[in-house]
C-alpha cells in the first residue's frame, strides 16, 4: 500500500508538473514581477485572463479589410508564444465586421477575418488542429454607437481559448 | 386676263397643295399626367344574420386596408355616403356613388353558419356604371376570414390596376427584440400585412435570413445552434427544421430555394474563402458552382431557373454577377459607384432589387437583369435585404435606425418608389422573405 | 397668247393635276382599321373574366347587358338578399367533408349573359394546417378551404334611368377633394357611355376627313403646309387668301365650314394640358405604364366628345391587356375633362372636330 500511494502521489506530481509550465519564454510583455503567481489570476502567466489582458485576445482591421495590421501582428505573435507555452488550450477564432455592411456578406468578412488571425498564428508554428474559427459577422458588435470609434472596436478577431486538453 | 388666270392658277396650286395637306385629325401628345391614388368606396358587407355582422365588418375593414395600403388606392369613408347598400342583389345607384367621387365600388355579402363561412363581392366601375368582371364568391372556415378578405382584395386590386393579386402571402422574417449588443432574434412568419404572427423557433440561438420554398411550404435559414452557422430546412406546416449536410469544419449560410423547389443554392466557407455551393435536397449532394479566392454569397435565383445572380468581391468591391444555374462564367451587371449586394430576382423576373451602399448611405435599387436602368428606392443610415411581393410590383425591406438605440424595423415599398411604410410587427423585424400567393 | 405663256399654262395645269389626282392615290388611309382592337369575342371575354389573375376591364358591354328599354325598370326586389341566381350555385355547394378538395362550380348562364359558363381553375389543394407554434398547444387549426365560385350577374341596370335621375348636385358632394376638375358633372358623362357602348358594335368607318384647308401662314407668304410633298409655285400674298380660301371651300364642297387661321401652338397647348389634367395614371400596372396608345376621338362643336367617336387607335409595347388598362386611363381623362367640353376656338372648328392623342406614360413610370 505504501509503495502504491507513493507512486500515486509521484504520479500525480508529474502530472502537476506536465501540466505546470517553467518555460520562461511564456512570460511576455509585461512581466509578471508581481510576484503574487496566484493561479487563474491575470498576473499569472498560465491564466485565460492572462492572455485576454496581458497578451491580447483580439487585433483590430481596418474597413473591408482582413489583412492584418502591423499591431496585429504583434499581438498575434503575442498570442502564438502563450498558445505554444500553453499547449493544452485550444482556441476559437470569433471574426466580426461594423454594421455598414449587409448581412451575408458581413458573415462572410468575419470568417476572412478569422481565418487570417487563425493563418498567422499557423505561421507561427500553433498547431492548426487547436484552432478552430467561426463568423459572427455583425450580429455581435461590442460597441454600439454608431460612429467610427465604435465601428473599429467592432472589426475584430477575438481568439477565445477554450477548455484545457491534456497531451 | 392675266390677272384673273394668276388667281386661278394659285387657286389650283393652293387646291393641290391642300389635297397633299390632307388634314387628318388634329394630332397631341400628352406624356404628363397627374398620379392621384384612385378613389373608391367598399360599403360594409351586408351580413346575413347576427353571426355574420362582425365578419362582414371585419372583413370590408381589412379590404379596405390592403387597397389603401398599396398606395394606389384611397378610401372614400363611409360617412360620405349617399346610398346605403342594404342588399346584396340591390341595383347600383350609380349617381350617388359618382357623386362622391367613388370611381370603383365594392359591395359584398358575408354569410356564416356553424364554422363556415362565405363571402360574395362585385366590383362595379363607377365611371361606366358597369361591373368589372364577374362576381364571386369565396367559402372557407370562420377562422380563414382574413384569408378571404385579402381574396377579395385581391380580385378588387387586380381587375382595376392589371396588376397580379398578392394580399393572400405571408412573409417570414426574424423577429428581433434586445439591445444591438444582445440581441435576440427568433424565426417569424406573419400574413404580408402583420397579422397572424407564429413564431418558428426560440431566440436561443441566432437566426439569419429566412427563405420561403416556391410553394410557400418550408423555410430555409441559417441558424447558430450548434456554434457555427448551418443552413436549416424548416417545414411550416409541422414546424419541424432539419440541418442540411454541409462539410464538416465549415460554415454554411445564405441558402435560397431553385425555383422547382428540389435544390437549393448557399455560400459555404472553408477556409476563410466563401463560394458558392448547389446541394440536391434529395440525395443532400452538392457541386460547387464558384471557385475563386473572393466572396461569392447572396444568391438569387431567375424565376425559371436557368441563371443565379449574386454578389461577390472579386473586382474588389462586392458587386452584382450573373452565371448560368450550374455555375460557369459570371457577368457582372452592376457598375455604379458604390457596394452592390443581396440581389433578389423578381418573380416576373424583369428585374433585379438590391441593395447599394455609397457614401455612408444605404439604398434599396432595382436594375435591369442587364443591370442598365439602375433606381434608387430609398436611402437611410442603413436598408438592406429586399424580397419582393408575389407580384413583383412592391418590395419589403429592412430598416436600421442608428446609434445605441437603434433598431430594425420591416418596410416596404412600392416599385415606383411611393408609397414607402413600415411594416408593423410586435418587436423589431429584419430579413423578410415574401411568399408565395396562397392557394 | 404667246407660245410661251401657253407652255407654262399647260405645264402649270399639267402639274397642278398631277398634283391634284396625284395627291389623291397618296392620301393617308383612313384610320379604320384598328377597330379590332378594342373589340373582342365573347369567348375571349369569358376566359378573360374566368381567371383571377390579371383580368381584363371588358370595353365590350354588350355582353353584359341587354338593350334596355327607359320605362324597363327591372330591379330584384331590393329586400332579398338571398337572390334567385344563386341558388342553382347551391346544388354542388356541400363540399365534401375533407375540406380539401377544390370545389368547382358551374352556373347554367343567365339569360342576357352570353359568356359561357366559365369553369374555373382548379385551385390548388388548401393550405396546410396554420403552423402552431412550438410549445404545449398542439392542436392544430382546421384547414382553410377556399374555393372561389363564381354568381350571377345582376339584372341589368336601367341605365338610362340612371342618367336621367337628376343628378345630386356634387359639388357639395361629401368628398371633400375635387381633384379632377369636371367631376362635378358625371351625369353629362352617362349618355357618352351608352352611346359609346354602341361604338364597339358599329362597324361603321368613322367619317372619311374631308380635305381640309392648311393655309397655315396667316400672311404674307403662304407656303402650304406639310403634308408630303413639295408644293408646286408660290403663291399670291395674303389678299387674295379670302377669296381663295372661298373658292377652295367651294371647291371642296365644303361650303359651310369655316376652318379660319389655324390652331395656335398655344390653343394646342390648351387642348393637351386639359386632357392631361384628367390623365391618372396611379392605378395603372406596370405593364400598362410601358404601353403608348393612340386614341382618337370626335368634337361637336360645344367641345363635347361625340359619343360613340371614342376609340383606340393603335398601341405600341405591352400586352393587349395593359393596352386595354391604358386605353381605359386615357379614355377617362378624355371623358371627364370634356365634360362640360373642351374650349377650343369655334371659328377653327374645322381643325379640332377630329383628334388624336397619343397618351406616353415613359416619363410618368417612375419617381
Amino acid at each position: 500500500m505504501k509503495l502504491l500511494s507513493k507512486v500515486a502521489a509521484v504520479g500525480a506530481l508529474t502530472l502537476i508538473a506536465a501540466c505546470s509550465n517553467n518555460d520562461p519564454s511564456a512570460l511576455g510583455g509585461g512581466g509578471g514581477a508581481g510576484g503574487s503567481l496566484a493561479p487563474g489570476s491575470p498576473s499569472d502567466p498560465r491564466s485565460p485572463a492572462y492572455f485576454q489582458q496581458t497578451v491580447g485576445d483580439r487585433i483590430l482591421f481596418s474597413v473591408d479589410q482582413s489583412t492584418l495590421t502591423p499591431q496585429a501582428q504583434t499581438i498575434l505573435q503575442g498570442q502564438a508564444d502563450w498558445l505554444l507555452a500553453n499547449p493544452d488550450f485550444v482556441a476559437n477564432i470569433e471574426g466580426h465586421a461594423d454594421e455598414q455592411g449587409t448581412r451575408e456578406y458581413n458573415l462572410a468578412l468575419g470568417a476572412r477575418r478569422a481565418n487570417a488571425a487563425r493563418e498567422y498564428l499557423i505561421s507561427r508554428g500553433v498547431a492548426g488542429n487547436r484552432l478552430t474559427t467561426v463568423s459572427y459577422g455583425k450580429e455581435r458588435p461590442i460597441e454600439i454607437c454608431s460612429t467610427e470609434e465604435c465601428y473599429s472596436k467592432n472589426r475584430r478577431a477575438v481568439t477565445v481559448l477554450t477548455g484545457s486538453t491534456l497531451g | 386676263m392675266m390677272k384673273l388666270l394668276t388667281s386661278l392658277l394659285v387657286g389650283l396650286t393652293l387646291l393641290s397643295t391642300s389635297a397633299y395637306a390632307q388634314s387628318g385629325p388634329l394630332r397631341l401628345e400628352i406624356d404628363e399626367g397627374i398620379i392621384e391614388p384612385m378613389p373608391f368606396a367598399v360599403p360594409s358587407f351586408v351580413p346575413d344574420g347576427p353571426a355574420a355582422a362582425q365578419y362582414a365588418q371585419d372583413i370590408s375593414r381589412v379590404i379596405v386596408s390592403d387597397l389603401t395600403g398599396t398606395g394606389l388606392f384611397r378610401e372614400i369613408s363611409s360617412d360620405a355616403f349617399i346610398s346605403r347598400v342594404s342588399s346584396f342583389d340591390a341595383p347600383v345607384q350609380f349617381a350617388d356613388w359618382k357623386a362622391i367621387n367613388a370611381q370603383a365600388l365594392v359591395t359584398g355579402a358575408v354569410n356564416v353558419s356553424g364554422k363556415r363561412l362565405t363571402v360574395r363581392f362585385r366590383v362595379w366601375d363607377v365611371f361606366s356604371g358597369q361591373e368589372l368582371g364577374n362576381g364571386l364568391q369565396f367559402a372557407g372556415t370562420t377562422d380563414g376570414w382574413r384569408r378571404m378578405a385579402h381574396k377579395v382584395a385581391d380580385q378588387v386590386y387586380s381587375r382595376i390596376t392589371g396588376e397580379g393579386a398578392y394580399f393572400d402571402s405571408r412573409v417570414a422574417f426574424v423577429s428581433e427584440s434586445g439591445p444591438k449588443d444582445q440581441r435576440r432574434k427568433r424565426l417569424a412568419i406573419m400574413d404580408y400585412d402583420g397579422a397572424n404572427v407564429q413564431y418558428l423557433t426560440d431566440s436561443a440561438a441566432i437566426v439569419l435570413a429566412p427563405r420561403f420554398s416556391p410553394t410557400g411550404d418550408r423555410l430555409l435559414y441559417t441558424s447558430y445552434e450548434t456554434g457555427q452557422p448551418r443552413i436549416y430546412v424548416l417545414d411550416i406546416g409541422r414546424v419541424k427544421r432539419q440541418e442540411l449536410n454541409t462539410q464538416e469544419g465549415t460554415m454554411s449560410f445564405s441558402p435560397r430555394f431553385s425555383p422547382d423547389g428540389r435544390s437549393i443554392v448557399y455560400s459555404l466557407t472553408q477556409g476563410g474563402n466563401t463560394d458558392l455551393w448547389k446541394m440536391d435536397l434529395a440525395s443532400g449532394q452538392s457541386v460547387r458552382l464558384t471557385n475563386t479566392p473572393a466572396i461569392e454569397t447572396a444568391p438569387s435565383y431567375a424565376p425559371d431557373g436557368s441563371q443565379i445572380v449574386f454578389e461577390s468581391d472579386r473586382s474588389g468591391t462586392p458587386q452584382l454577377y450573373i452565371m448560368p444555374a450550374n455555375g460557369g462564367e459570371a457577368t457582372r451587371i452592376s457598375f455604379g459607384q458604390g457596394r452592390y449586394g443581396t440581389p433578389v430576382w423578381s418573380p416576373r423576373g424583369d428585374l433585379i432589387a438590391f441593395t447599394k451602399q455609397n457614401k455612408g448611405r444605404f439604398h434599396i435599387g432595382v436594375m435591369r437583369t442587364d443591370g442598365s436602368e439602375e433606381r434608387l428606392l430609398t436611402a437611410s443610415f442603413l436598408d438592406e435585404g429586399p424580397t419582393w411581393s408575389p407580384n413583383g410590383r412592391v418590395i419589403m425591406f429592412t430598416r436600421e435606425t442608428q446609434g445605441a438605440s437603434g433598431r430594425s424595423t420591416l418596410y416596404s415599398v412600392d416599385i415606383s418608389g411611393r408609397n414607402l411604410r413600415p411594416v408593423r410587427t410586435p418587436d423589431g423585424g429584419s430579413d423578410p422573405s415574401w411568399g408565395p400567393l396562397q392557394n | 397668247m404667246e407660245t410661251g405663256t401657253k407652255i407654262s399654262a399647260i405645264a402649270h395645269v399639267g402639274l397642278i393635276g398631277w398634283a391634284l389626282f396625284g395627291g389623291t392615290f397618296r392620301s393617308e388611309p383612313l384610320p379604320m382599321a384598328v377597330q379590332d382592337v378594342s373589340v373582342i369575342s365573347a369567348e375571349q371575354f369569358a376566359t378573360m373574366t374566368a381567371q383571377r389573375e390579371a383580368p381584363e376591364v371588358p370595353t365590350d358591354p354588350v355582353e353584359l347587358q341587354q338593350p334596355v328599354e327607359p320605362d324597363e325598370i327591372d330591379t330584384p326586389e331590393p329586400t332579398s338578399e338571398d337572390p334567385p341566381e344563386p341558388e342553382p350555385v347551391a346544388q354542388p355547394e356541400p363540399e365534401p367533408e375533407p375540406e380539401v378538395e377544390p370545389e368547382t362550380v358551374e352556373i347554367s348562364p343567365e339569360p342576357e349573359l352570353i359568356e359561357q359558363p366559365p369553369t374555373l381553375e382548379e385551385p390548388e389543394p388548401e393550405m396546410a394546417a396554420l403552423p402552431t407554434p412550438p410549445g404545449p398547444e398542439a392542436e392544430p387549426s382546421p384547414a382553410d378551404k377556399i374555393a372561389p365560385e363564381q354568381i350571377a350577374p345582376p339584372p341589368p341596370e336601367a341605365k338610362p334611368d340612371d342618367i336621367e335621375t337628376p343628378p345630386v348636385s356634387l359639388d357639395e358632394g361629401a368628398e371633400t377633394q375635387q381633384e379632377q376638375q369636371d367631376q362635378t358633372a358625371p351625369e353629362e358623362a352617362a349618355p357618352e357611355i351608352v352611346t359609346e357602348a354602341e361604338e364597339v358594335v358599329d362597324p361603321a368607318p368613322r367619317t372619311s376627313p374631308r380635305p381640309r384647308v392648311r393655309p397655315n401662314r396667316p400672311a404674307p407668304t403662304p407656303e402650304p403646309e406639310v403634308a408630303e410633298t413639295p408644293e408646286p409655285a408660290p403663291t399670291e400674298p395674303a389678299q387674295n387668301e379670302q377669296a381663295i380660301n372661298d373658292a377652295l371651300a367651294e371647291a371642296l364642297g365644303n361650303g359651310t365650314e369655316p376652318s379660319g387661321p389655324p390652331l395656335t401652338s398655344g390653343e394646342k397647348d390648351a387642348m393637351r394640358v386639359a386632357v392631361s389634367r384628367c390623365w391618372n395614371v396611379g392605378s395603372l400596372s406596370t405593364d400598362a405604364l410601358e404601353t403608348v396608345v393612340v386614341v382618337g376621338f370626335s368634337l361637336s362643336r360645344d367641345g363635347k366628345v361625340v359619343g360613340g367617336s371614342l376609340q383606340l387607335l393603335d398601341s405600341t409595347g405591352g400586352s393587349a391587356a395593359s393596352a386595354k388598362q391604358a386605353y381605359e386611363a386615357a379614355r377617362r381623362a378624355i371623358l371627364r375633362c370634356g365634360a362640360k367640353g373642351y374650349d377650343l376656338p369655334a371659328d377653327k372648328y374645322d381643325q379640332w372636330q377630329d383628334i388624336e392623342i397619343t397618351f406616353n406614360p415613359e416619363r410618368m413610370r417612375i419617381k
